[in-house]
């Protein structure tokens, strides 16, 4: 008797599931039905002319995911190379994910934990090899071998900066490199030369001291650089005096009187009212693009990375926006290495062969460089590279030469070891309570260096 | 075993009805906790299996400067936020039971805030108000008086949110509304005719009759309270800044878990959230006993 009951309740239990799924897999059919794969369907029943050379089976419909941070206009940008991806492989599906950088991260490392990353992901240097050591990423050697994702045209260095070890694991979409912007029209108005293209942080102290003059204290020279993300400034800095953030070894590579002369550094600058104080900081920390305190007037300097200068352009009606190098400290080297937004596919997908046939498609065919042009960096492939060339719009050649010629200066830099988030954040807790008047340089010091000995242990 | 035989022919079909609720209790609540229980002794970075250390995790909590910060912030939060807000609707709701005109449209007018109290849209709008050139600075500057970046400054960021949970006080006042409008008429009048004065009723009468209401809200609040999230990561952007002095509980544990890769320590964290809140709600119970009174 109790058997029969059991069974029967089991039963129902799964009449429930099988009913569950089913309308949840109806309703995403449904979901992509609206978009084209109706039409990508058809075309798979005629049968198309590039992939013939498949196996019927493998012309089966395939649907891989990809992901991106970015703004609406990327959003546009990458939805319609992802159409034209979807155009000439009509049996492969890709369903699009995306979102601001903080929430990009933040979703992924859910995403991946739960088993379902999507297929291709926007990768980063400085989030890689805690992914990569973590064995979340799918090594791409073998698609690299076997041609399926060309890398001939694509110079040593690019393809070097998306190794760790010996694999490559990500594929640069574009490269790119930091550098301080200033509209020339503010500091026209102002009457105050523009910054040389090498320049020191001596010169940056002189010149906003006479924008803050100039402007009767209503503008700041520029933002406040001691703290929020180790790279790029604070790294530019270490590597400027012959050090970097981390050694090969996953150890802190500098000492603690280099963190004391930077955080001193800025800290004199605030008390000279040279940048924003610490709540107006705090204030604009996180703000979008169109809110920031460079776009709003209120500093004259500001640092970002050299593809982003079309969408600062766009946002002023007078002047140019024009780039110079990160300052290096006086008589300090160069502090550069490469930078740049990549593609990676995920340990978990499913179908890593399509997925690398896209990142293949992005990073490799006119048809899709025709719209990135220089969107997250210059194009890692060279051929691509002239290939954009004559699309390009006055800012984009600025941000095309500025890598070009920065380029050249770049060194290798070594991956961040695993912690690397926290111990950001306690770089950041650390100079915002000196800005704060909280800690003094020297106490924020001697507790970032505990915390960072306890944190990569 | 006979016993449980019997029991189970005669209700088979109750539990057969119960099913639908009853996947949901264990597969999303039973599960994930005794799950994140297990995780809690654990140091767990979610892409490689978890390693078991034992007590580390809680020991580890009272060494953690963030920790204490986060606690005292929270604390502050429930233990300010929450009688002030009940007051405000007690008081609200008191006014509101004049017996005015229009009495439904204001009920509706006072709830509104607190539906979409806790959303991203308010919180937003709060950044607006309270930033550095927001609408509290133009209109002390309209008053000739210098404002402050109230959001940014570590010493007024919190109370900002605190005046953002008095702000949402619709839902336990429309439910003292409720109450006050049960509270037999014929009590007051007795009282006026033995000569007692306004304040006198309220105290004699309307307080100790509506004390279970008081009861009900108060443990509500402080359990929401506890578990507030959203108005601090979206008005300091996820950071729980300026200086850690909005960083709530459930923030820190948040950025633990998903920003730090540390499940374990997150998992810990929530264990210790849950038994406070029991903690404090059985003390709340425990003094009820002398304070709530029921009729009949």
């Amino acid at each position: 008797m109790k058997k029969r009951h059991l069974l029967g309740i089991l039963l129902t239990l799964v009449l429930m599931i099988v009913s569950a799924c089913n309308s949840g897999e109806s309703a995403s059919s449904d979901d992509q039905g609206s978009g084209d794969s109706s039409s990508t369907e058809n075309q798979t029943d005629s049968g198309s002319g590039e992939t013939g050379n498949k196996d019927a089976e493998e012309q089966e419909q395939v649907e891989i995911r990809f992901t991106w941070w970015g703004d609406t206009g990327r959003n546009e940008i990458y939805n319609a190379i992802v159409d034209r991806f979807e155009e000439e492989n009509p049996n492969i599906t890709v369903k699009r994910e995306f979102g601001g950088w903080t929430d990009y991260w933040d979703k992924l490392t859910t995403q991946t934990a739960g088993g379902n990353a999507p297929d291709v992901v926007s990768m980063h240097q400085f989030y890689v090899s805690d992914y990569a050591r973590r064995g979340a990423l799918l090594p791409l050697n073998d698609f690299i071998d076997s041609g399926i994702i060309d890398t001939s045209n694509t110079p040593d260095s690019v393809i070097n900066s998306g190794k760790i070890d010996d694999d490559v694991f990500m594929i640069a979409k574009g490269i790119t490199m930091s550098g301080y912007v200033y509209n020339t029209a503010v500091l026209d108005e102002l009457g105050i030369d523009y910054p040389d293209l090498n320049w020191t942080y001596e010169d940056l102290e002189k010149l906003s001291k006479q924008v803050v003059e100039a402007s009767g204290g209503e503008i700041y020279g520029t933002s406040d650089y001691a703290g929020g993300q180790l790279q790029p400034n604070f790294r530019y800095y270490l590597r400027s005096l012959g050090k970097d953030l981390f050694t090969e070894d996953g150890q802190l590579g500098f000492e603690s009187d280099d963190l004391n002369s930077w955080w001193a550094m800025w800290d004199s600058f605030r008390q000279q009212g040279l940048i924003p104080d610490a709540a107006t900081t705090t204030e604009y920390e996180g703000a979008p693009l169109e809110q920031n305190m460079f776009v709003t007037g209120k500093t004259a300097f500001s640092q970002i990375p050299a593809n982003q200068i079309t969408l600062y352009q766009n946002q002023f009606d007078e002047g140019e926006i024009q780039i110079v190098r990160i300052p290096t400290p006086v008589g300090g080297d160069s502090g550069e290495f490469i930078e740049g937004a990549y593609l990676s596919v995920t340990e978990s997908s499913e179908n890593p062969e399509e997925a690398a046939k896209f990142i293949n498609f992005f990073v490799n065919t006119e048809k899709s460089l025709e719209l990135f042009k220089v969107e997250q960096g210059a194009p890692g492939n060279t051929k691509m590279s002239e290939f954009i060339k004559p699309l390009l719009e006055a800012p984009q050649v600025r941000t095309v030469e500025f890598i070009e010629n920065t380029v050249e200066l770049a060194k290798p830099a070594p991956y961040s070891p695993t912690g690397v988030t926290e111990l950001e954040q306690v770089y950041k807790d650390n100079a915002s309570a000196i800005a704060f008047g909280q800690m003094t340089v020297e106490e924020a010091v001697v507790d970032f260096m505990d915390q960072a000995e306890r944190i990569l242990k | 075993m006979e016993v449980v035989k019997r029991i189970w022919k005669r209700n088979w079909i109750g539990y057969l009805f119960l099913t639908p609720w009853l996947i949901g209790l264990i597969g999303l609540t039973a599960i994930p906790m005794m799950t994140s229980l297990y995780l809690s002794f654990t140091s767990y970075d979610m892409f490689t299996s978890p390693d078991w250390i034992g007590a580390q995790n809680y020991l580890e909590m009272f060494q953690d400067r963030k920790w204490i910060a986060s606690v005292k912030v929270t604390s502050i939060y429930v233990f300010l936020g929450v009688p002030l807000q009940l007051s405000f609707a007690l008081a609200i709701a008191l006014l509101l039971n004049k017996g005015i005109k229009g009495l439904k449209v204001y009920r509706a007018v006072y709830y509104v805030p607190s539906l979409f109290g806790g959303s991203v849209a308010i919180a937003i709008l709060w950044r607006q108000i309270f930033g550095g050139e927001g609408l509290i600075n133009n209109l002390l500057a309209y008053l000739g008086l210098q404002g402050m970046n109230w959001i940014s400054s570590p010493d007024t960021a919190l109370y900002t949110l605190i005046v953002l949970t008095i702000w949402q006080f619709g839902a336990p006042m429309v439910i003292f509304l409720a109450g006050l409008q049960q509270i037999p008429v014929d009590l007051y009048e007795a009282a006026r005719i033995d000569g007692a004065g306004r304040f006198k009723q309220f105290v004699r009468i309307t307080l100790p009759m509506l004390s279970p209401i008081i009861l009900f809200n108060l443990i509500m609040q402080i359990i929401s309270a506890f578990q507030a999230f959203t108005p601090a990561y979206i008005v300091s952007g996820g950071t729980g800044g300026p200086l850690n002095s909005t960083l709530f509980y459930t923030l820190y544990l948040y950025q633990n878990g998903f920003t730090q890769f540390q499940m374990g320590y997150a998992s810990a964290m929530a264990w210790i959230l849950l038994v406070t809140i029991g903690i404090v709600t059985a003390l709340v119970f425990a003094t009820s006993k002398k304070w709530v009174f029921y009729q009949g």
